[in-house]
């Protein structure tokens, strides 16, 4: 056979091999997390496989460690335990017809997946991923991850559990996502990145004072904080690209709260006259004009994906409540309806909700109101103070700091709210959570 | 002889009186001089530290009682021009970050502006927030939270 001619049809099978894949992954949404009644799906792990019963002990128990690790993120999946399936989960085959379904059916499992590995799981190989429904043995989604090593098996991972939520829920990024906080105390504190499941975890910048609020830029180049040292406050810019940090100092000292906006401009709280107000910066972080200004305190900016809807938080009323402003009108908004505090809204990417901080006799909890229907709903329960609520690019997951631990440290919630999660961030206290790619 | 001796005595005793007048003239008009400073700038500097203003929870208008305080530290900045003084708005633990950071602003801005209003060149005043992050006093409760909710005041040169 002409050589060209079997590279081709090589090249042509792998084509129709991922397409296939991928039309599956968008047809399927097999659970609706964002509706009020979130349900909860069961899911087994397959032991992974080089061939018909041959277990994977390489990289595909790495991968399989990181997976099962990756997936106990997700509240709406409860895994089965591999000891819960009679028969065990070393399979004969790794498509439908290799499967026992029975023995997950028994064990409550309504998803399986499975792991093969066709040319061995040593160094630089590939994976081949697959979901299948336990009951009707229907193939939900899979599939192929190349170039695997030791290195990338935990990434390999994240890209297979973005794509496993994609084609079960039609969200995705959070386990793309990278999330900045703070790290520190009162007089020290610096913007450290983690991933959302505690991977990654380093940081970013190291100045003497005190950096608060990051906000990542859309693209994912930037992070804008404020940064005050021992006299001054300043715009800090850290540049992913450069690694480097500069402090963009502006009259009347005070920065507070920067936020990006969807076209990579920034919206921050600068004191120029009697109050905080809200101005806009252009995109070499000069001032350009005043998106909100009275005379009262205005500060924490919010932005919707189209950057038309701001929300804020503002002293007008007495005490601070959250607003919305409609930027193409002018018109504002009470948002916060009962309550003497609330503060630090988060409109959600979906520009549905919008997550805050409300002052309760327990303390501060995270609470989220629905745009759409005007209903508040808690999501957050404490014990201590829950604050600095931030939604993830899917509009589902929501990262806040509280201090029920003793300490201030950062948890996952979802809009529905449900148990807190820790998000693993090293010692320390951490605060601030803000998600970008 | 006799005579000669006392009229070098007169002479000698006149002119050290004339001296000494000339000297204690002159001594006059140096502390008639307005200003001041014999006086240690750095002693009177750490005085202006010991200063506090206290505020109501969520408020940052200034209480009638501190306003003979502001008066006293006005007159002494005036005097003293050499002398920069850091206002440092401070709020308690029960408030969000973002808008304590702003409530500490207005606090200290709302000296800074009296002090303006009393005269004090905006040479010699600066401000800041430090929102919640350096309390007075650690622990809970309204005592404790009333020391937290303060302006205090930093030299930065004398």
């Amino acid at each position: 056979m002409d050589i060209r001619f079997f590279h081709g049809l090589r090249s042509l099978f792998a084509a129709v091999f991922v397409l296939v894949f991928a039309m599956q992954a968008q047809a399927a949404t097999l659970i609706d997390i964002y509706g009020p009644g979130q349900n909860q799906i069961n899911l087994s792990m397959a032991s992974p496989l080089t061939g018909p019963e041959a277990e994977a002990k390489e990289l595909g128990a790495d991968l399989h460690k990181e997976i099962d690790k990756n997936l106990n993120f997700l509240p709406f999946m409860k895994l089965v335990p591999s000891g819960a399936i009679l028969g065990g989960t070393v399979l004969s085959g790794w498509q439908s017809e290799g499967i026992d379904f029975r023995r997950f059916q028994i064990a409550g499992a309504d998803l399986v997946v499975t792991a093969y590995w066709p040319a061995g799981d040593s160094e630089n190989s590939t994976v081949e991923l697959r979901v299948f429904e336990t009951f009707s043995g229907k193939f939900v989604f899979g599939n192929a991850y190349s170039g695997v090593t030791k290195q990338e098996v935990a990434n390999v991972a994240d890209r297979f559990c973005d794509d496993l939520m994609y084609a079960l829920t039609g969200g995705r990024g959070f386990f793309s996502s990278t999330v900045a906080f703070v790290k520190g105390d009162g007089k020290k504190r610096d913007v450290w990145l983690v991933r959302p499941t505690g991977r990654d975890l380093r940081q970013v910048t190291n100045l003497p004072g005190s950096a608060l609020s990051p906000s990542w830029s859309p693209d994912g180049r930037y992070i804008v904080f404020s940064h005050r040292d021992e006299r001054t406050y300043a715009l800090g810019v850290w540049d992913r690209l450069a690694n480097k940090v500069t402090r963009i100092r502006f009259p009347g000292n005070t920065v507070i709260g920067p936020c990006f906006l969807p076209d990579n401009r920034v919206a921050v709280s600068l004191s120029t006259g009697r109050y905080p107000d809200i101005f806009l910066l252009d995109r070499q972080f000069k001032r350009e004009r005043a998106l909100e200004q009275s005379s009262a305190i205005n500060v924490s900016p919010s932005f919707d994906s189209t950057g038309t809807k701001m929300a804020f938080t503002s002293s007008r009323l007495g005490g601070p409540q959250v607003f919305l402003k409609d930027l193409n009108t002018g018109a504002v908004t009470r948002v916060s309806k009962e309550g003497s505090y609330n503060s630090e809204p988060c409109i959600s990417p979906d520009g549905t909700l919008i997550a805050y901080t409300k002052g309760t006799p327990q303390g501060f909890r995270i609470f989220v109101y629905d745009m759409v229907t005007g209903f508040d709903q808690q999501v957050s329960y404490g014990p201590g103070s829950d604050e600095q609520p931030a939604f993830a690019p899917d509009s589902y997951f929501v990262a806040f700091t509280s201090t029920r631990s003793g300490k201030q440290q950062i948890y996952l919630t979802t809009r529905h709210g449900g148990p807190a999660k820790h998000m693993p961030t090293g010692p320390g206290n951490a605060a601030f959570p803000r998600w970008g790619k | 002889m006799k005579s000669l001796k006392t009229l070098a005595m007169v002479t000698v005793l006149g002119l050290g009186l004339a001296m000494g007048a000339g000297c204690a003239k002159k001594n006059v008009e140096e502390v008639a001089a307005p200003a001041a400073p014999a006086v240690s700038t750095k002693a009177i500097s750490k005085k202006l530290t010991k200063n506090v203003v206290y505020f109501d929870f969520n408020k940052y208008d200034i209480k009638a009682e501190y306003r003979d305080m502001l008066q006293g530290m006005a007159d002494t900045l005036k005097q003293y021009p050499s002398i920069v003084v850091l206002i440092a708005g401070n709020c308690d633990e029960r408030g969000t970050a973002e808008y304590n950071q702003a409530l500490g602003e207005r606090r200290a801005r709302a000296v800074y502006d009296y002090m303006i209003r009393l005269g004090v060149p905006a040479e010699q005043l600066d401000v800041i927030s430090f929102g919640e992050d350096r309390p007075a006093a650690q622990g809970t409760g309204e005592e404790v939270w009333a020391k937290n909710r303060r302006d205090n005041f930093t030299i930065m040169a004398y």
